[in-house]
């Protein structure tokens, strides 16, 4: 046993003084978390990102400062006033992703009622950025359609907006006129319906602030009311996007320890201190057994360390300590038994080193720790079950925000158990045949 | 001593070691010399238990066996490859490899301070391998090998790129290790270095044991007579001879000689006797 220890205590001291080794295992992991959990949480990790752009008010009308002032209040952009010209130039040169431009006459247009051209926003957007501008339109269309629900739950201004549009019909000797005797009718009818409600409004104004048609009772002038869930949040979390995106970090360190100790095992064997240690009184097993300790000490150092800076650093939560402990140890134990799986794959440090990678890269893609799961086709969530990947990360999942009970988290423990113990005797079985 | 009887050792269908039986006697320098191929290393292996034998057996002392961890403990090897961790220091590396022959506390320590001064690096104990000179990563490798106290050492090519001086000290640390009572398998391509070394020498190849004996008596056995090289003119004539001065007296009264040299037979001739000038990969 002692041996063993020494046999650990070596590796993990080489581990650690190997810079490029303690990159890969400890530091790129926490980058990995706090990158992916960063563009997963948007800027201010609310769930929400924001967009700067520019906007150009060319009718400088009531309405027209009115929308960008709406615009200005948004919390989905970031508006700048600027002219068309400086806009388009920096647009131009990727310095912001679009311009919005208030056209002439859109304050005019504002006030027309059912007839005309709908008041008209150009928007420039850099054409390598499509994501964004389509997100920019529909922010538009939000605060457009705002707009025309806000006219519409005011009476007062509705009447006044009636007004000008049959005064403005009137006069119009150019229209059809059996399209000017609809639009007469409708807007008398409006005129009615408007004024009855200007009278309710007043009558509940003094025992209510709410209109009776934007209360949330009768939102009728809404045309879609949405309300969004998060089912996960029904257990416990996840708190924040760090709770998601550190079970991948975990992953990334993991995978750099036992790609880091499949290799070192053919470095021992290509420099000769392997056949040293096969000359000293200690056994195959024992040197085996001392790699394998070292390899999952190291894991479960990774683990720990990246999950206590993810709970004091990043305000992650664990729903059990008992479950976290299984999980590590779990997973430690998988990636033990890959690991010495991947020590065979090759007979020099660069056929396992690129091997060794490719394998792991490939377990990672097809098992979310690249792009999530939930992005990936059926067929290839279902070659997914095969990845140690997929389960390392639901059984952190499942103690950081899943809110996994004990029966739960038994299903990817004991395939991780299952994995790292069938790699392992594979790996033993073909390098004692090889040894 | 080593004792190999009738040993025999295949690799598929390539016979590596053909019923070889020879002995190494305490406290000898023994050279193991031979081409590539000719089967020294696969008879090391066999000798520290690397490498189960088809048939036959090996001996260490009077009865043990490579198997037995506790005869292992009395084989200490020194790697042609430097089998050393460029990771850890000097110091580290003997500690570790101390540690894994079973020496702890005080015995550990007094024996990795021997180790240093025995092959004058304790100046540089606390430097990684991968700040030293091939000369000193030798020693330490020497060290490593020679920590726990063994009784035989198994030396493979342990001058291999080395500059003469470092060469030199590893030559005195090896006489220094035999007068003290160690058993020396001496393996190499060098056969001025078995010459100056070892107390006897077997040559093998293709398995087997061509000759074994003292370096006089394989060069009395197998060497021949000395060669008197002449240039004469354009032309470099060879002359074997049991008197060379007489030889040279001879030529110079006969004609004119432009350059000479006598070439005394060495152990060089001998192995290339024995086992032929055809190229070995």
């Amino acid at each position: 046993m002692i041996q063993i220890l020494t046999l650990a205590m070596k590796d993990l001291t080489i581990m650690f003084r190997d810079k490029s080794g303690f990159f890969f295992t400890f530091i790129f992991p926490i980058v990995i978390a706090v990158l992916f959990g960063s563009i997963f949480g948007g800027d201010n990790n609310s769930g929400t990102r924001t967009m700067t752009v520019l906007i150009v008010d060319e009718d400088s009308t009531t309405a027209s400062q009115s929308f960008v002032k709406q615009l200005d209040d948004a919390s989905e952009i970031n508006v700048v006033p600027s002219t068309i010209t400086i806009a388009s130039e920096r647009v131009r040169l990727g310095k912001n992703t679009a311009y919005i431009a208030i056209k002439k006459g859109y304050g005019d247009a504002t006030q027309q009622m059912f007839w005309g051209d709908p008041p008209e926003i150009e928007i420039g957007v850099d054409p390598a950025r499509r994501a964004e501008s389509a997100m920019l339109q529909g922010i538009l269309m939000k605060y457009g359609s705002k707009r025309f629900q806000d006219t519409f739950s005011n009476p007062g201004k509705m009447l006044q907006n009636l007004n000008i549009s049959k005064e403005a019909v009137a006069n119009d000797s150019e229209m059809d006129t059996i399209w000017k005797n609809n639009l007469s009718q409708l807007f008398s009818d409006l005129d009615r319906f408007f004024e009855f409600e200007s009278t309710q409004i007043e009558e509940f104004d003094e025992h209510s602030v709410d209109s009776p048609l934007t209360s949330g009772e009768n939102n009728v002038m809404l045309p879609l009311l949405v309300t969004q869930k998060n089912v996960a949040v029904l257990k416990s979390g996840p708190i924040n996007s760090y709770a998601v995106s550190f079970p991948q970090g975990i992953i990334w360190g993991i995978i750099g320890v036992a790609a880091a100790f499949g290799i070192s095992i053919v470095v021992e064997r290509t420099q000769g201190t392997m056949q040293r240690l096969r000359i000293a009184p200690i056994s195959l097993g024992q040197v085996l057994a001392g790699k394998a300790a070292a390899c999952f000490t190291a894991i479960i150092a990774i683990d720990f360390v990246l999950v206590m800076l993810a709970v004091t650093a990043f305000g992650v939560q664990i729903n059990s300590l008992v479950l976290l402990l299984f999980a590590m140890l779990s997973s430690a134990i998988c990636f033990t038994g890959i690991m010495m799986l991947l020590s065979v794959l090759g007979k020099t440090e660069r056929s396992v080193g690129g091997i060794g990678w490719a394998v792991l890269l490939i377990l990672s893609m097809i098992g979310g720790g690249m792009v999530p799961l939930m992005f990936m086709p059926g067929w290839m969530k279902t070659v997914g079950t095969l990845s140690p990947v997929k389960w390392t990360i639901m059984s952190f999942e499942g103690v950081m925000w899943r809110g996994f009970s004990l029966s739960e988290m038994l299903m990817p423990m004991g395939i991780l158990l299952s994995m790292g113990v069938v790699s392992f005797f594979i790996g033993v079985v073909v390098m004692k045949k090889t040894s | 001593m080593i004792r190999f009887t009738n040993l025999n050792k295949s690799f598929g269908n390539r016979k590596v070691i053909d019923n070889l039986s020879f002995t190494i006697k305490s406290n000898e320098i023994f050279g193991l010399l031979g081409p590539n191929g000719a089967g020294k290393t696969t008879s090391v292996n066999l000798a520290v238990g690397l490498l189960e034998p088809d048939s036959g057996s090996i001996n260490i002392g009077e009865s043990g066996s490579p198997h037995s961890k506790k005869d292992r403990l009395q084989i200490g090897v020194a790697t042609q490859s430097l089998a050393i961790y460029e990771d850890l220091t000097a110091e580290e590396n003997l500690l570790f490899f101390g540690r894994i022959y079973g020496l702890r506390g005080k015995v550990l320590r007094e024996r990795v301070d021997w180790a240093f001064q025995f092959v004058s690096l304790e100046n540089r104990r606390n430097d990684k391998p991968a700040n030293y000179s091939g000369g000193m990563k030798r020693r330490l490798n020497l060290a490593c090998g020679i920590l726990h106290d063994p009784r035989i050492l198994i030396l493979d090519e342990p001058t291999v790129g080395v500059d003469p001086q470092s060469r030199n000290a590893i030559f005195e640390q090896i006489k220094m290790l035999n007068d003290a009572g160690k058993t020396i398998v001496y393996i190499t391509h060098y056969m001025e270095e078995a010459e100056q070394l070892c107390d006897r020498v077997a040559i093998i190849d293709n398995g087997k044991i061509h000759a074994m004996d003292s370096v006089e008596n394989l060069i009395e056995t197998h060497g021949g007579k000395p060669v008197v090289r002449v240039k004469v003119q354009d032309e470099v004539m060879d002359y074997e001879t049991d008197d060379p001065i007489l030889k040279l007296d001879d030529l110079r009264k006969s004609g004119s000689i432009g350059r000479f040299s006598v070439e005394y037979p060495n152990l060089e001739r001998v192995f290339l006797k024995l086992t032929g000038k055809k190229l070995r990969d």
